[in-house]
């Protein structure tokens, strides 16, 4: 495999990371296009491992991907350059934003937009949390799965346990009653 | 707010989720519900703004930690973001085996689960802020249905939320 040098990887990730709209699978699906079609930089294999552990790192995926796949292109440096090129502009123009909600916030067609953006973020956050569930609870996982949910809301919304024992609580069941490997796995 | 301790909490909440969203019920018990530094208003409005654009679902983190510390805020939660991610590099070089292992599996499914149900329990309350006329639920109920049956962009629906409330301001709805 070719080892490209730290900046190559770097200026890759901040091309697709801050073009590819949709969170962080469409962005690792262009990725492997590039990094194993394309380029030749990395094997499938090397990818399938990256992939498959950045499902089990905590945080969000597509940065341990990044992490992951640099690491290998060109160690640490690649590592940083790759996780920083997908975060940082993004993180810019967030915070872009903001200081422009903190600017015309006052403005009542800009407070109007907002308010009509804030009631989207709340069906967002919704669907956000059906489809983690939904691609989750299959198979044998069906009737736990939603067992779980349904009580970790319940924990949650009276106030019964902190998210932080949910979690920890989840994560303990879940180890108990186990997940068949990969391959087998229907999610 | 010391952009430190936001970090810190950041961190926390990235290193209990195994996805972008899933951090969200304890930055929201964190910062809303205990310390009182961020309005559920503010944190709609970073879900929204971190959405609006490319990169991770996780940005949100960015703009809450604007509005709580300004720059310094932002950089602490950009940081908080990024920093666990490099945990796999050591998975790499000696854990890597383990990761078909069904009790590891069963775990993090586990709390997969989990932590979706969390994110639908913080959404009551946002809802809650949100909701002050049929206009929005409706705008909510839409963005929900497109994104969950539908391939389109999150930044449309982001535009479409902008749009509507504009529209509404403008026919008094």
């Amino acid at each position: 495999m070719k080892h490209p040098p730290p900046w190559s990887v770097g200026a890759l990730y901040l091309r697709l990371g801050n073009t590819t709209f949709g969170g962080g699978d469409p962005t690792m699906a262009a990725l492997q296009r590039e990094l194993v079609d394309n380029r030749g930089w990395l094997t499938a294999e090397q990818h399938g491992l990256a992939y498959g552990l950045a499902r089990v790192t905590p945080g969000t995926n597509v940065l341990a991907y990044c992490a992951a796949t640099g690491w290998m292109l060109a160690g640490w440096l690649g590592s940083l350059l790759g996780v920083s090129g997908v975060v940082v502009p993004s993180a810019l123009l967030s915070v872009w934003l903001c200081g422009a909600y903190d600017a015309y916030g006052v403005n009542p067609w800009f407070g109007a937009a907002m308010s009509g953006v804030v009631a989207a973020a709340v069906g967002m956050m919704a669907s956000s949390g059906v489809s983690i569930i939904h691609n989750r609870a299959k198979g044998r996982w069906l009737v736990p799965g939603l067992l779980f949910a349904v009580i970790s809301v319940g924990a949650m919304r009276f106030g019964l346990l902190s998210p932080l024992k949910i979690l920890a609580l989840a994560g303990a069941l879940g180890a108990l009653y186990g997940d068949a490997p990969a391959g087998e796995a229907s999610a | 707010m010391n952009p430190l301790v936001i970090y810190l909490v950041c961190v926390k909440a990235t290193l209990t989720s195994f996805s972008g969203m899933g951090s969200l019920p304890i930055i929201r018990e964190e910062f809303v519900v205990q310390r009182s530094v961020l309005t559920d208003r503010q944190l709609s409005t970073a879900i929204a703004v971190g959405r609006a654009g490319p990169g991770p679902h996780g940005l949100y983190m960015v703009a809450a930690g604007y509005f709580m510390a300004g720059i310094p805020g932002a950089a602490a939660g950009c940081a908080a973001l990024m920093t666990p991610a490099f945990l796999i590099i050591v998975l790499l070089q000696r854990l890597g085996r383990y990761r078909e292992n069904p009790r590891v599996r069963g775990a993090i499914r586990g709390i997969t689960i989990a932590a979706g149900s969390l994110v639908l329990s913080a959404v009551v309350p946002l809802a809650q802020d949100a909701w002050s006329a049929a206009l929005p639920v409706v705008v909510s109920v839409v963005s929900f249905a497109a994104l969950l049956w539908t391939k389109i962009d999150t930044f449309w629906i982001v535009a479409f939320g902008a749009v509507a409330g504009v529209a509404g301001l403008w026919l008094g709805a």
